[in-house]
């Protein structure tokens, strides 16, 4: 594109007052050549856009820089169509509202800001949106086809999509057909599975094919061009899909685990499982003797929340218990439940049923068990009750039910090792490690994925793929791969059933997203994508390794083999690129890169350092906009360069600007470690990874440590942005000005 | 307002109604947006941090106002509920009402309004602990970003003095309440819930006891944009609180007020003495409760929050609330029902766990099944119109996004079934 | 250590009103905790209802809890779980003396408790119509009337006429202490 370059500076909200215009006008036109720049009182308004229209019309100006508010405000009234280039320079929250008024410092940063946005705006190209070679497809995979599956398998059709269920066992159903009865909203009855009409609409369902017996055994590609081999009954089906929804469920946790709790020492202990099998196939009996049970205790909790078990809660149990000590009175109404607990956890409107199990004359002992026994062929055990505060002994009990807790069915059951990286510490005697559970090598094999990060979906804690974030529960670090049901999280039906009809939502936005080109979330909507120079490419697999989403393969030579519908991007491939080959047509190492170097470095003897921040656009930039609107002052001496996420530092920028002689480096960004905000994951935790490794650098420049800092700030820490600067500037003035000032 | 029937009306600017709302509209449908308030991101936007990650709400939803601002499929209106709907699936006629705002897109936010105002109010968004100007941004993340005058000054001097001091001509005292109607295919009811009345639990003493908050409170006394630049200082007398009490189930799994448990508060309390625990390492906090119930990975939460010596946990549904005269302390009384003890416990400032009223369908609509609570139930039956969010359960941001998001495939479905 | 009989329960649930409603118990402690005689119980009203689950009514019928009720009605108003948990304890002292489990006289010691919480407190609810006929003649006498009847068992008489909400002390509990005073001088005579 040939750019017409355009700058309009608002004098509005105060910008007219604490700056002068007339210079500006003259740098961008002296040092960049653009002929075109003018000043308006009020640019928002109609009148202003329309200034900015009529250049457009007229002088044919595709490029616009706009001086003016942040770019986080206004967007839709500086948008000029999708063939434009708008660049917002942030005169107000940033130069206006936060430093003195009429000051040489403040038009200095004025001035700066301007020469960095005139600088990005032309090295910006037009995204141009990614269309693969292939043809996309539309169609969503789910594997599984239990509850979950069938459900995602069935609102995907009805919103007019093919889905594709791959089922390892021989019949659809998964744990429902287990199952006798399901609890579920109003939580005032117990009410029928609904299996067989979930399964007679998903085979009537002329947009749902589904494979029994069948497994995946390989997938390749990436979202909208997925390949995927479905191994079943001896033979290979081969199926194009746009995305994925894992939905394979969970497994009861190992009863033999449990022997304190007598299962396996007495027939008459079972599980909440084989009670639950046995109410679905002709009643519940005592294993020993046949018998209807008469007493019944069940025991909550059986390993859920143990550290030595399963140290999480497996929510449901507590309304399984329910739902089934309602079994036991209906078969026989004279019956007993005791029913020991920890916590009764029955949340929402599940209040009600507790209720209604109370009021059914079952007796709920708050406690701890101490023994288990059996006396003359029946079982009886002693707790401390919590409630009455003293030791109990129940006899007399016919059946003891154990209320197991789930495991998804992507945890291992042994922790799989891979080879140890030279010098690994933890590394056994044959230099094996353990593969840690946020590594794609770490899952049972499900979606056997033909990626470079591993064949499965990163898991988080107790081998669940859940997403750690709360605003977006979805999100997955594979992109276009969607999890549901309680492979995801515990979760009894009702919540399976919601669960799963979001990640349809979820599968069918990524395909159309990727057919348009689209990035999908956090970047929802972004057009860019990276593109590399392999022949600067060096095979050193930062990229590949470091890309939190795992969208980078390898050729058997260690070249980075791009899928650009799995990116994100985040740019962590860019920031990770030692030989600086990849760039975005809209950002790239060069483009940040220049805006540093117009920046203008005073000599020493003027004593105006000059501070460069690197800031998270998504966290740490809108914070820094909200202290400009509580007017907070901090020094004129920093630039802020927004990034897309920390993770796409560049450690050259840092060796460039310092060789410039700039004084100092803040990096601004999100929390990482386990608790982590950053949206991409692990961009802000690469960054400082990175930063370690910048000391080699100082080194050879033979400059102080002190010089570059990382500091964690949250989106609503705008109070601690003036104190974090002020510190940083302090140690700035003990370390002293950059000795390259002038080279 | 244009007329079509493929438009999914979101009732409800909150997380739930933003998700629902972006969500469907990344998948190409379009969408339009109503919110009650003046801005968007509903309840949320009051919270300091969520649990169990202790991250600020303001993270998520400037990520979703981004997705919104570059998606010209999402048009919102603020002050704008609607009041009326008729018609069935796939073809609904909806009448919106907007209050008047009084300040136009016109404005900047440049502040110089709320320089010239005087007068000022009890500010809603810190539950009225504190004062704010009668012409006010709300907030300092609200979007749109655009300030709002209170109507009690309207007709008003301080109302012209305000108008004359933008420089920007944005301030229309003429404004009137609008009225329109448009079409939709589906809906979504993403309307929230609200905090259960506290002074209706009357042996508690809310409302006239000063130290004795609610838990929606306590978020904005943490909140460093709040009515104590974040600081945890009892409202009576400004002093650090080092004793502090949660009392659960305020309310809630209680037949005189919700029979329902309200699903999140056991979380927000040990939250919320976290915050206490991090901002005055001084404090003790003391969590009353019946039943601690952190479903699935949250049990981690507790277990955390367990370890932490000074956070004692006593089980007891608290029975009466006192004031002590001259100090402001407030005495709890109860029945330790582990130890089997009676208890009377002082403390600087006492946390009522409150639980959330669902804001269900309460206008003249086409019948949508509802629970006996009120939260609406999503059944294949009725099509249409689908409730998202804390509207069909109380429960955590997590499950009503991944809610919003179902509901959202759910009005699609509504749409192109026709 | 504590074991279950669960037949024993039987005859509680037929002869004692609202027994049923023990199952609904959540164990949450708010009727102790509302009670202006808790202090004065062996066991809470809820460690009643838990020891009525395991079947050992004796424990229960001898505890001098069920006696102490003053039917202030604090605990049903309060109870989560919508629990009578007054009129239980009332069935439950019938019972225990239809059982044989305790003499009346013995009832007689608890009235006076229920005075001293009066004392102390000091709440009567004005409100309350059944209490007025109880005090139709004036409060001084209404208070000797109930004084002159708690060898007969007060609590028992009450059950139902009055109301006490213990939760804040009223306005002026000087001069119903006076009050009290007085008519306790009266009764002495």
């Amino acid at each position: 594109m040939e750019k017409k370059m355009g700058v309009y500076i608002c004098t509005g909200c105060g910008i007219g007052d604490a700056i002068d215009i007339e210079p500006i006008k003259d740098l961008v036109d002296e040092e960049f050549n653009i002929s075109i720049c003018k000043e308006h009182p009020f640019l928002c308004s109609p009148e202003g856009v329309e200034l900015i229209k009529q250049d457009i019309d007229n002088e044919g100006v595709n490029t616009i820089i706009i001086c003016a508010c942040s770019p986080r405000v206004n967007q839709d009234v500086f948008f000029f169509g999708p063939d434009k280039i708008v660049e917002r320079v942030n005169l107000r929250e940033h130069v206006a509202w936060s430093q003195e008024p009429k000051d040489e410092d403040t038009q200095m940063l004025a001035e700066d800001y301007v020469r960095m946005g005139c600088s990005k705006a032309k090295d910006m190209e037009l995204p141009e949106p990614f269309k693969a070679e292939q043809e996309y497809s539309k169609d969503i995979l789910v594997v599984g086809g239990g509850l979950a599956g069938m459900t995602a398998a069935l609102e995907v059709a009805k919103a007019g999509y093919k889905a594709i269920i791959v089922e390892k066992e021989d019949s659809l159903g998964g744990f429902l057909k287990k199952m006798k009865k399901r609890v579920a909203p109003p939580y005032e009855d117990l009410y029928d599975t609904g299996l067989e009409e979930l399964v007679k609409q998903v085979n009537d369902n002329p947009n749902i094919k589904v494979y029994t017996s069948a497994v995946v055994e390989k997938t390749s590609g990436a979202p909208g061009l997925f390949s995927v081999q479905i191994k079943t009954n001896g033979s290979v089906a081969e199926e194009k899909v746009g995305a994925i929804i894992q939905a394979t469920g969970w497994v009861p946790y190992d009863p033999k685990r449990l022997e304190s709790l007598g299962y396996g020492k007495f027939k008459d202990v079972i599980t909440n499982v084989e009670l639950e099998q046995m109410a679905s196939n002709g009643g519940i009996k005592r294993p020993s003797d046949g018998q209807s049970p008469k007493n019944v205790l069940f025991i909550q909790c059986a390993g859920q929340r143990d550290s030595e078990h399963l140290p999480y809660c497996s929510s449901v149990c507590c309304l399984v218990t329910l739902k089934q000590a309602a079994y036991i009175k209906e078969q026989d109404p004279e019956a007993v439940c005791y029913v020991l607990f920890k916590d009764m956890r029955t949340v929402g409107q599940a209040e009600e049923f507790y209720k209604k199990s109370q009021l059914a004359g079952n007796i709920f002992i708050r406690g701890t068990i101490t023994q288990i026994g059996e006396e003359g062929g029946k079982l009886f055990i002693e707790a401390e009750d919590e409630f009455l505060g003293e030791k109990i002994r129940l006899e007399e009990l016919d059946l003891v039910v154990l209320a197991t807790g789930m495991v998804p069915s992507s945890q291992p059951e042994e922790t799989p090792k891979m080879k140890a990286p030279e010098g690994a510490e933890d590394a056994d005697e044959e230099g094996m490690i353990e593969v840690p559970p946020d590594s794609g090598f770490y899952a049972k094999p499900a979606l056997n994925l033909e990626y470079r990060q591993g064949p499965e979906l990163p898991t988080l804690r107790y081998g669940f793929p859940d997403s750690h974030f709360i605003c977006f529960p979805y999100e997955t670090r594979r992109t276009g791969i969607y999890t549901a049901g309680c492979i995801r999280r515990p979760m009894e039906t009702a919540r399976v059933i919601d669960d799963a009809t979001g990640a349809a939502m979820k599968a069918i936005q990524c395909v159309e997203m990727t057919e348009k080109g689209m990035a999908v979330h956090p970047r929802s909507g972004d057009l860019s994508y990276p593109e590399v120079n392999l022949q600067r490419c060096t095979q050193c697999k930062r990229c590949t390794e470091e890309c939190p989403f795992g969208a980078i393969n390898e050729d058997e030579k260690a070249n980075p083999l791009f899928n650009p519908t799995r990116c994100r991007r985040c740019g962590t491939c860019m920031g990770a690129c030692p030989e600086r080959v990849i760039s975005f047509k809209n950002y790239s190492v060069v483009m940040i890169g220049n805006m540093i170097n117009v920046i203008n470095v005073p000599e020493e003897e003027e004593e105006k350092p000059r501070i460069l921040v690197f800031v998270c656009e998504n966290d740490a930039y809108p914070a820094i906009d909200m202290a400009g609107i509580k007017r907070y002052k901090w020094s004129p001496y920093v630039r802020f360069i927004p990034l897309r996420c920390l993770g796409s530092l560049n450690l050259v920028w840092i060796a460039d600007a310092l060789s410039r002689g700039i004084d100092g480096i803040l990096l601004l960004g999100c929390r990482h470690g386990d608790d982590y905000q950053c949206h991409f994951i692990k961009g802000s935790e690469l960054a400082t990874v990175r930063l370690s490794k910048i000391s080699e650098t100082l080194e050879r420049l033979a400059l102080e440590s002190e010089r570059v800092r990382f500091e964690e700030v949250g989106i609503s820490d705008y109070w601690r942005i003036p104190q974090i600067i002020e510190d940083f500037m302090n140690t700035i003035e003990e370390v002293g000005p950059n000795p390259y000032k002038g080279f | 307002m244009e007329a079509t029937n493929q438009n999914i009306l979101v009732v409800g600017g909150g997380m739930s109604g933003v998700t629902a709302a972006l969500e469907a509209a990344e998948a190409g449908y379009n969408v339009i947006l109503v919110e009650k308030r003046p801005y968007l991101g509903g309840k949320v936007t009051q919270f300091y941090h969520y649990f169990p990650k202790l991250c600020p709400p303001n993270c998520g939803l400037e990520i979703n106002f981004k997705r919104m601002k570059q998606n010209p499929r999402i048009r919102f209106f603020t002050m704008a509920e609607p009041v009326k709907i008729s018609g069935k699936e796939g073809d609904y006629d909806v009448t919106i009402k907007i209050s008047p705002r009084y300040v136009t897109e016109k404005c900047t936010c440049c502040g110089k309004c709320e320089e010239v105002c005087e007068t000022e109010i009890d500010n809603p968004f810190d539950f009225g602990l504190s004062k704010i100007k009668a012409i006010y941004l709300p907030h300092e993340f609200a979007f749109p970003m655009r300030y709002v005058m209170d109507p009690s000054i309207v007709g008003t001097e301080e109302a012209k003095k305000c108008q004359q001091a933008c420089p920007y001509g944005a301030i229309d005292l003429d404004m009137k309440e609008q009225v329109f109607d448009i079409k939709a295919g589906a809906i979504i009811w993403a309307a929230g819930w609200e905090p259960y009345e506290a002074n209706k639990i009357e042996y508690y003493g809310f409302g006239e006891y000063k130290n004795l908050i609610t838990n929606v409170m306590m978020e904005r006394l943490a909140a460093p944009n709040g009515p104590t630049d974040g600081k945890i200082l009892r409202p009576s007398d400004n002093k650090e609180v080092k004793k502090i009490a949660f009392v659960q189930c305020a309310g809630s799994r209680d037949e005189n007020h919700l029979p329902y448990c309200s699903g999140v508060c056991c979380l927000a309390s040990l939250k919320q003495a976290l915050y206490v625990r991090e901002k005055n390492p001084e404090s003790e906090v003391t969590i009353f409760y019946i039943d601690i119930r952190a479903l699935d990975r949250y049990e981690d939460f507790f277990t955390k929050v367990k370890q932490d010596e000074k956070i004692n946990f006593i089980r007891s549904k608290i029975a009466t609330i006192t004031e002590e005269e001259n100090t402001g302390d407030l005495i709890v009384e109860g029945e330790d029902t582990h130890k089997g003890e009676q208890i009377r416990m002082k403390f600087d400032m006492v946390v009522l766990a409150t639980g959330l009223v669902p804001n269900t369908i309460n206008i003249e609509a086409p019948d949508v099944p509802k629970d006996k609570f009120g939260f609406i139930l999503r059944d294949d039956v009725v099509k249409g119109i689908y409730g998202a969010g804390c509207v069909r359960r109380p429960t955590d941001v997590a499950t009503s996004v991944q809610d919003a998001t179902a509901a959202a495939i759910k009005a699609i479905q509504s749409i192109s079934r026709r | 250590m504590i074991s279950w009989n669960n037949n024993a329960l039987r005859d509680v649930l037929k002869e004692v009103d609202y027994a049923e409603e023990i199952y609904k118990c959540i164990q949450c402690g708010m009727c102790a905790g509302s009670c202006p005689l808790r202090h004065h119980m062996d066991y809470p009203p809820r460690k009643i209802f838990a020891l009525l689950r395991t079947g050992n009514i004796d424990l229960v019928l001898n505890s001098k809890s069920i006696f102490l009720c003053t039917s202030c009605y604090s605990c049903i108003v309060r109870c989560p779980r919508g629990i009578h948990v007054m009129d239980i304890m009332h069935g439950l002292a019938h019972y225990a003396i239809k059982m044989g489990k305790i003499s009346r006289k013995n009832t007689a010691t608890f009235g006076q408790e229920f005075w001293k919480q009066i004392y102390k407190r000091g709440r009567v609810d004005e409100k309350d119509l059944s209490r007025r006929y109880f005090f139709s003649d004036g409060i001084v006498q209404g208070i000797k009337n109930a004084l002159s009847m708690a060898d007969m068992g007060i609590i028992m008489l009450l059950h139902g006429r009055m109301k006490l909400l213990p939760e804040k002390p009223i306005k002026g509990i000087k001069q119903l202490r006076i009050m009290l005073d007085k008519a306790e001088q009266e009764s002495r005579r």
